[in-house]
C-alpha cells in the first residue's frame, strides 16, 4: 500500500482533522505521501515530518477537474498510489469522488475505524447519520477513504520531508463550464467544522436579541456558536450554523448545548462529540439523557454564572 | 427545458434503527419511508421553478425496490410531471450513480437534482460520482439556484468551507442541493388526484458490479454517565471540562 493524503491548513498551521489523517495513513505505511492546494511555505513544508509526512508533493495548481486529470491523476500512478486518504470536508467531496471515478478506486465516506488490508479492506462507516455503524469489506487492493474526525489521536512522528514535483501532462484542457462570481467569507473566525468546542443554542433562547450571552460565552472557550433547525429557519441565526441531520454534522471535543430539547434530529447532527453539556429548563427533556454533563435551570441565569466562573 | 429529481427513499428521521438477521439487515419493521429531506427541497425548487415556466418538465427517479413506488406518487402529486423507478437495490454511492448516469445517457436532462446527501448513508458523493461519470459539472451544496432567460446557464450559490460561492453554470449540470434552496412542499388534494393518473415508469437496472459489500451493522453505546451539576457549582463543570483536558 502507498498512501497519499490530502492536508488542509488554516493560516499556515496543519489542522487537527489533517494531522489525524497523518497518522491514520502511517498506521498503514509509514512512507506517506502528502499534497496540498493551498500553496505553503517552504518552512512550513519541513515542519511536515514531525506530523509524519515522508514524501510531499509540491503543488502550483488549483484542484479543478481540469488539473485534476492533468496533473493529479498522473502523479497518483507514477507513484503507485493505491490508498488515497481525506479528512472530511465540503471541499474533499468533490475531489474524493472525481477520484474515485477516474482511477477506478472504491470509495468509503464516513470512515469510522482503522482499517484492515487482507485480501480486501475491511473497515467501518458510520450511517443512518450517526445512528448506526456498518462493517464493510471492499473487494479492491486500492481505495479512498473520507475519514471521520477523531477517530484517531494525533501523533508525532522524527521525518525529515523529501520533496517532489507533480507531474504535468499537457493534454487539452476541458472548456470551463463553471465561473465562479464572487465568494464571500462568513462571519465568525471559527469554521464549525474545526471548532474544538461549540456553544448551540436552541428556541429555549426566546429571540436573537438573546445570542449575545451565547457569543461571549464562545469567545471565552474559544468555540464556534451553532443553533437548532428552528433558529435558522426563523432567521434568528443564519443558515450554516444549523446543526443536525439537515443542517451540519459536528464532531467537536465539548459540545454545549443551550435551551434545545434534543429532538432526534437535532442528535443526528452533534452525536459523535466527545462530550456533551446540556443546559436547560426542563429536567424531561430529552437531550439530558445523552449528555455527559447537565445543568438544569434557566439559561437566562446560568448562561451568565458559566460566564463568572470561565473568568 | 427538463428537469430530473433523484430522490433516496429512506427511513423516515424519528425512526428507531435497528437490525435483524445477526444484524446482517436493516430492520425495515413498522418503518415509515420518506422522500429523503434534501431531495424534498431540490423537487420544491423545481417546482417553483416550473410555476413560473410551465414548459419545464419534471422528472422524478429513484433507485430503489418497489415499496418505493408511493413516494414517487407523492413527488407526482407535490407537482412532478413523470416518474422512473430503476429496480434494483441501492447498494452504494459509486453503485447507484452509475445507475442515474446510464439513465440520463439514455434520456438527457438540462438539469439534475439530488440531496446534498441521503440521511441512510450519508455518502455525500452521488452527485459528483454522477457528473463525473456523465462529463458535466457537479456542485454541492447548493442553497440557491436561478435561470437565466436564455435556460442555458444556471446562477448558483453554493456553501465552500467558511463562506459562500456564487457562480454561473452552463448546462446541462448534477446538484446536490440543501436548504434554504426552496421551503418543504405538501401535497395538495388536487395534485395527489393529478398524480394518480401521471407515468410512473419501472426500469430494469444497468449492468454494474459492485465492489463495496455491507457485512454487519451495529449500533452505537448509548451514554449513561449523566452528571447532573447544580447552577450555583458551575464551577464544577468547569473543573470536570479543564480535567479532562479539553
Ligand atoms: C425532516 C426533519 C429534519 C430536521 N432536521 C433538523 C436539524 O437538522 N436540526 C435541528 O436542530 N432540528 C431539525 N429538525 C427539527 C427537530 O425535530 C426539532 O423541532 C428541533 O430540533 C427543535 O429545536 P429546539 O430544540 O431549538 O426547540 P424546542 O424543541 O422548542 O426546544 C426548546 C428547548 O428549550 C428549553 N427552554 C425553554 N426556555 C428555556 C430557558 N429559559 N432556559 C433553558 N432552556 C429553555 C425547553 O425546555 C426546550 O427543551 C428536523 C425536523 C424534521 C421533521
Amino acid at each position: 500500500m502507498s498512501v497519499l493524503v490530502f492536508l488542509e491548513f488554516n493560516n499556515n498551521e496543519l489542522k487537527e482533522t489533517s494531522k489525524q489523517a497523518l497518522t491514520y495513513a502511517n498506521d498503514i505505511n509509514e512512507n506517506v505521501y502528502a499534497i496540498s492546494e493551498l500553496k505553503i511555505s517552504n518552512d512550513v513544508v519541513e515542519s511536515l515530518g514531525k506530523f509524519g509526512v515522508s514524501i510531499f508533493l509540491i503543488n502550483t495548481v488549483d484542484f479543478n477537474e481540469n488539473n485534476i486529470l492533468k496533473c493529479i491523476i498522473p502523479t497518483i500512478e507514477e507513484f503507485k498510489i493505491n490508498c488515497i486518504i481525506f479528512p472530511k470536508t465540503n471541499s474533499f467531496s468533490y475531489l474524493s469522488s472525481i477520484l474515485s471515478t477516474k482511477l477506478n478506486f472504491p470509495l468509503i465516506n464516513n470512515v469510522n475505524s482503522v482499517a484492515r488490508f487482507e485480501n480486501k479492506i475491511c473497515l467501518k462507516s458510520t450511517i443512518f447519520s450517526g445512528k448506526a455503524e456498518a462493517d464493510i469489506e471492499i473487494d479492491s487492493n486500492s481505495c479512498i477513504l473520507v475519514l471521520n474526525k477523531n477517530i484517531i489521536n494525533s501523533t508525532s512522528y522524527k521525518k525529515s520531508v523529501i520533496i517532489k514535483n507533480l507531474i504535468n501532462k499537457n493534454d487539452n484542457s476541458l472548456s470551463n463550464n463553471v465561473v465562479s462570481l464572487k465568494k464571500e467569507k462568513l462571519e465568525g473566525d471559527i469554521l464549525l467544522n474545526d471548532a474544538d468546542i461549540v456553544v448551540s443554542a436552541g428556541r429555549g433562547l426566546k429571540g436573537p436579541e438573546n445570542w449575545k450571552m451565547i457569543e461571549k460565552l464562545a469567545k471565552i472557550l474559544n468555540a464556534g456558536t451553532a443553533c437548532s433547525k428552528p433558529v435558522s429557519d426563523a432567521g434568528w441565526r443564519p443558515h450554516h450554523e444549523h446543526v443536525g441531520q439537515t443542517g451540519l454534522k459536528i464532531s467537536p471535543n465539548i459540545y454545549i448545548a443551550v435551551g434545545i430539547s434534543g429532538a432526534i434530529q437535532h442528535l443526528a447532527g452533534v452525536n459523535s462529540s466527545k462530550i456533551i453539556v446540556v443546559i436547560n429548563n426542563d429536567p424531561e427533556a430529552p437531550f439530558f439523557k445523552h449528555a455527559d454533563y447537565g445543568i438544569i435551570g434557566d439559561a437566562f441565569d446560568v448562561i451568565p454564572k458559566f460566564i463568572d466562573a470561565l473568568k | 427545458m427538463n428537469i430530473l429529481i433523484c430522490i433516496s427513499c429512506v427511513p423516515d428521521t424519528t425512526s428507531t434503527i435497528s437490525f435483524v438477521n445477526d444484524d446482517k439487515k436493516f430492520n425495515s419493521d413498522g418503518v415509515q419511508y420518506i422522500i429523503g429531506p434534501y431531495e424534498d427541497y431540490a423537487l420544491a425548487r423545481a417546482v417553483e421553478l416550473k410555476e413560473k415556466d410551465n414548459s419545464i418538465n419534471i422528472s422524478v427517479l429513484n433507485v430503489g425496490l418497489e415499496r418505493n413506488d408511493p413516494l414517487l406518487r407523492k413527488a407526482l402529486a407535490i407537482g412532478a410531471d413523470d416518474a422512473y423507478r430503476i429496480d434494483v437495490f441501492p447498494n452504494d454511492s459509486l453503485f447507484v450513480a452509475h445507475q442515474i448516469s446510464s439513465f440520463i445517457n439514455e434520456n438527457p436532462f438540462d438539469i439534475i437534482l439530488m440531496g446534498k446527501e441521503s440521511i441512510d448513508f450519508n455518502s455525500s458523493q452521488v452527485h459528483h460520482i454522477t457528473g463525473s461519470l456523465l462529463g458535466i459539472p457537479s456542485l454541492s451544496p447548493v442553497t440557491q439556484l436561478d435561470l437565466n432567460s436564455n435556460k442555458n446557464k444556471i446562477l448558483i450559490k453554493k456553501e465552500i468551507d467558511n463562506g459562500i460561492e456564487t457562480l454561473e453554470v452552463v448546462l446541462p449540470a448534477v446538484l446536490g442541493c440543501q436548504e434554504p434552496i426552496a421551503e418543504w412542499k405538501i401535497p395538495n388534494m388536487r395534485g395527489i388526484m393529478n398524480a394518480r393518473t401521471k407515468p410512473l415508469k419501472v426500469i430494469d437496472q444497468f449492468e454494474c458490479f459492485s465492489k463495496i459489500n455491507y457485512k454487519k451493522y451495529s449500533l452505537p453505546e448509548k451514554k449513561d454517565n449523566l452528571l447532573i451539576i447544580d447552577e450555583n457549582n458551575i464551577n464544577e463543570l468547569v473543573v470536570a471540562l479543564k480535567l479532562k483536558n479539553l
